[in-house]
């Protein structure tokens, strides 16, 4: 089972490596050139999300549905005994799906919040020169496909310019449809 | 301390002592009884003893004079104390306690942590009675709180010997489970070697792949390791299990019964009808719900002053009480219950009520309303709870100005919860406070629904029925379940779940019959998977849910498992099963009598009891023409009939029914000791929707036909 001694085995076991780092250490922001960015698809299409802005990405949850007025609301998940509601990504951006989502991202901040997505594309850092629109000002309806704002900034990757989901006014948003009252001394990330 | 302290079990003794009198001396004043005064001699007799045993003087002495007062009533049947007779004992014992409580207080060992005597924190306490008595160690000790003496010192010695001992049982089941994964690593052990050594033979080139023997040891070692591996699963299984069992109680241990503030409350009321000269009954209910003991500390010293309130504002003279019409002594009653994830206490008085005109003159003086505003009875009531105002035309020592409905709103701000006042003018006054509980150690019973697991609160649940596939198509259609004299609302879990049905084919079930809010109703499930010792927490900030879920736990894997709200399931199912009435017209009647037709007593009677236990009224006639005629005078949701009677038979009865027009629509079912297939034929052709055979008589089986045919 061990890999050959070739150098793909060793570029691949590299890249696991870095993989498995970035989210031991999600919080650093490197250098201000540069921003870490977790590529994921939500609803069959393909956003970015700043991986400073999560506390955790999972896949395979299990997730107790938790019957309620929210669709977008999937259910609650275990966190090391900790009940953490989770939200489908692609219902709180407006296109919702049937498929059931693989992936799960803690948001930053409190209280606790996953969000769910369907596919996770990989892990880039891209330099700031790459991202469009990134002071997108706040409310800023970012060319008409954001909802409340919860889009903000495009960046250009390899294939294709990817939206970046803002995760703090994700959270201000879940925080509405949920009626619940958002602590004001949320600390903002970067 | 060393372990040689001769004071040790006098404490313990002395605090159960001063425990039982306490209570004794309250049951007295409210109930006047031999047996009491003859209970409370024993104790302080036994306490006199005691404590000269180990040269307490103070107690002995205190005890003594206690005795003093009890023994000229002794012999009385009614015993009748002067009030200042009563108010010496209750001297005394605060006299006692007060010593008691400063025997253990100062001692340095309770400080340090335990090591020293480590069997004194688990010992278990004789006890006269083990489970209320922990209610009453608990009672004491906050009534002492309450009372601004710090008895909290001795908490670990007293605490709940059952529960410590269901704690100390559930460990030692899950360290029994232990055994089996020992056994399994000596097993692994000797796998492990074999394999070296088929190892080993391979490397030196003694044995080859190809080597019959080998391919034999390595099959064996396959099959080996799998059986291992499914004995391990299975005591990890076990152990999780065990647990899981551990950790609910001991995190039931951190909570304390409701019932252990009761003896304070109930004294503040007495202290305060004597002071105010008035004979007040205290009543409790809801003693063994179970909350955390900072909460419970709170909602006690808010709810002191809510009862007083009630004796001095609430409670009127016995004069005026007598010219309303009411008894002459009044009554408060302290409430307590669990309602889904939060507890509500009740403060119920049954005197004037608030006095909206003395209110509205208050607010009026302070400011609080314009003059000629009219918030409405409920607006002043409101300001009651949010001004500072008290009704009580001066200031007394018991009550101040309405300081009670401050801390009462104050302790509800500060634990998340609200405070409501129902007043009913001249009827009394009920305060309501509900707090919300963060962590609650319940029984749950475990249910699948759809391929759903939740568990429901056992506390609420009556009883569980099987039902068949029939039965459960049948109530799944109409929403209601006949069960023990009653037609219940059923609502099947599946539903309230939102868990989209699974295949159309009808299957068996369970309807788990939960009572909650006085009001009854079935919700049905797949089946039934245990129950288990589980904490609640409620659900996160941010997951809104349906009613029916309550809060939530987290089960063996991690995960979080919904935790049902009795409330919620019966409110919705009553609501389900009125929506399901309301849709269709041929049941909107409910209950449509059965008429039974035989002509044995026996028969009749039996019948008669089956249906009514299944929630039918039944009319009886004695022969096949006085069924007809009965059968004329009264619209019938069934017939059940006897074939062999004299007159007209059974065959008969039912056909001229079908021939009348009025009474053909009502289903017939023949009840009959005839058993053969012509017979049934006969009865087929008459009319009849179903034939029973008596000799085969099933009392489900009939009840399945009627529910299939009048529900």
């Amino acid at each position: 089972m061990t890999a050959a001694p070739g150098s793909v085995g060793r570029r691949l076991r590299r890249l696991r490596d870095d993989f498995d780092q970035s989210f031991a250490e999600p919080a650093r922001s490197h250098d201000e050139e540069h921003l870490e960015l977790l590529t994921i698809r939500a609803g069959g299409r393909p956003y970015a999300i700043k991986l400073s802005q999560s506390s955790g990405v999972h896949p395979d949850r299990p997730v107790t549905p938790l019957p309620g007025p929210l669709p977008a609301l999937l259910g609650l998940a275990g966190f090391a005994g900790a009940v953490v509601p989770v939200y489908d990504l692609a219902a709180l951006l407006g296109h919702p799906i049937a498929d059931v989502p693989r992936w799960l991202v803690l948001a930053a901040g409190s209280p606790r919040l996953g969000l769910a997505f369907h596919e996770l594309d990989g892990h880039v850092r891209a330099a700031v020169s790459d991202i469009i629109r990134e002071a997108g000002e706040n409310g800023g309806d970012d060319g008409g496909h954001g909802r409340g704002g919860t889009l903000r900034g495009l960046v250009d990757l390899p294939g294709g310019s990817r939206p970046i989901i803002d995760i703090p006014a994700m959270r201000t948003l879940v925080h509405g449809l949920a009626g619940h009252a958002q602590a004001t001394d949320e600390e903002e990330a970067p | 301390m060393s372990g040689r302290d001769p004071l040790r079990y006098f404490r313990i003794e002395a605090r159960e002592l001063v425990d039982q009198i306490s209570a004794g001396v309250l049951d007295l004043d409210q109930q006047p009884e031999a047996d009491v005064v003859a209970r409370l001699l024993r104790f302080a007799h036994t306490l006199k003893g005691a404590a000269r045993v180990v040269k307490q003087q103070e107690i002995a002495e205190r005890a003594h004079e206690f005795e003093e007062v009890l023994v000229p009533h002794r012999d009385e049947s009614t015993p009748s104390l002067p009030a200042e007779q009563m108010r010496e004992l209750l001297r005394l014992n605060d006299e006692i306690s007060g010593f008691v409580t400063a025997l253990s207080a100062p001692a340095p060992a309770a400080a340090k942590p335990a090591p020293a005597e480590p069997e004194a924190a688990v010992r278990t306490v004789p006890l006269n009675e083990p489970t209320t008595q922990a209610e009453v160690d608990q009672a004491t000790t906050d009534a002492d709180l309450a009372r601004g003496a710090d008895a909290a010192s001795d908490r670990p010695e007293r605490a709940a010997t059952a529960d410590l001992d269901d704690l100390l049982d559930a460990i030692g089941e899950a360290s029994s489970r232990i055994a089996p994964l020992r056994d399994g690593g000596r097993t692994l052990g000797r796998l492990h070697r074999n394999v070296e050594t088929l190892g080993e033979r391979m490397r030196v080139g003694r044995t080859t792949i190809s080597d019959a023997s080998a391919r034999t040891s390595v099959r064996r070692l396959a099959g080996e390791l799998g059986a291992l591996g499914r004995r391990l699963t299975d005591a990890v299984d076990q152990v999780e299990r065990e647990l899981d069992e551990v950790r609910g109680r001991a995190e039931g241990l951190r909570l304390v019964p409701a019932g252990s503030i009761f003896t304070a409350l109930r004294r503040a009321v007495r202290d305060a009808a004597d002071a105010e000269g008035k004979v007040v009954r205290f009543q409790a209910s809801g003693a063994d719900v179970r909350m955390g003991p900072n909460l419970l500390n709170l909602i006690s010293s808010a709810f002191l002053h809510v009862v007083r309130n009630a004796v001095v504002h609430g409670i009127e003279p016995e004069a005026q009480r007598r010219a309303a019409g009411k008894p002459a002594e009044g009554t408060v009653t302290v409430q307590v219950e669990r309602r889904g994830r939060y507890a509500e206490f009740r403060c119920v008085d049954d005197g004037r009520g608030f006095d909206l005109a003395a209110l509205r003159r208050t607010a009026e003086e302070r400011g609080l309303l314009a003059p000629g505003a009219d918030p409405g009875a409920q607006g002043l009531i409101d300001l009651v709870l949010h001004g500072g105002i008290s009704t009580a035309p001066g200031v007394t020592d018991v009550a101040g100005r309405g300081i009670g409905m401050d801390v009462a709103r104050d302790v509800a701000l500060q634990l998340g919860g609200e405070v409501t006042i129902a007043n009913r003018p001249g009827q009394g006054a009920t305060v309501r406070l509900v707090v919300p509980l963060t962590l609650l150690s319940m029984s749950g019973l475990i249910v699948e629904a759809g391929g759903t697991t939740a568990t429901m609160p056992l506390d609420a649940v009556r009883r569980c029925v099987r039902l068949s596939a029939g039965e459960m198509a049948t109530a799944t259609a109409t929403a209601r379940l006949a069960h023990e004299r009653e037609v219940l609302p059923f609502l099947p879990l599946a539903q309230a779940l939102h868990v989209p049905p699974g295949d159309d084919e009808a299957r068996s079930g369970v309807a788990v019959v939960l009572t909650a809010d006085r009001d009854t109703v079935a919700i049905g499930v797949d089946r039934l998977a245990g129950t288990s010792t589980l904490v609640a927490r409620p659900l996160p900030d941010l997951a809104p849910a349906a009613a029916v879920i309550g809060s939530v736990s987290i089960d063996l894997d991690g995960n979080p498992r919904l935790v049902l709200d009795a409330h919620g399931l019966v409110a919705e199912a009553r609501q389900e099963s009125a929506t399901a009435r309301g849709d269709n017209s041929a049941t909107v009647k409910p209950r449509m009598p059965i008429l039974v037709v035989d002509d044995s007593l026996t028969t009749r009677m039996l019948e008669r009891s089956i249906l009514e236990s299944a929630g039918y009224e039944v009319d009886l006639a004695a022969s096949g023409e006085e069924g007809l005629e009965r059968a004329r005078s009264r619209q019938y949701g069934l017939y059940l009939s006897d074939i062999d009677m004299p007159g007209i038979d059974g065959f008969t009865f039912v056909a001229r029914t079908k021939a009348d027009p009025q009474l053909a629509h009502v289903p017939s079912i023949l009840v009959s000791s005839r058993a053969s297939a012509d017979d049934k034929r006969r009865g087929a052709e008459a009319g009849a929707a179903a034939y029973v055979i008596k000799g085969e008589f099933n009392q489900e089986e009939l009840l399945a036909h009627i529910r299939r045919l009048i529900l």
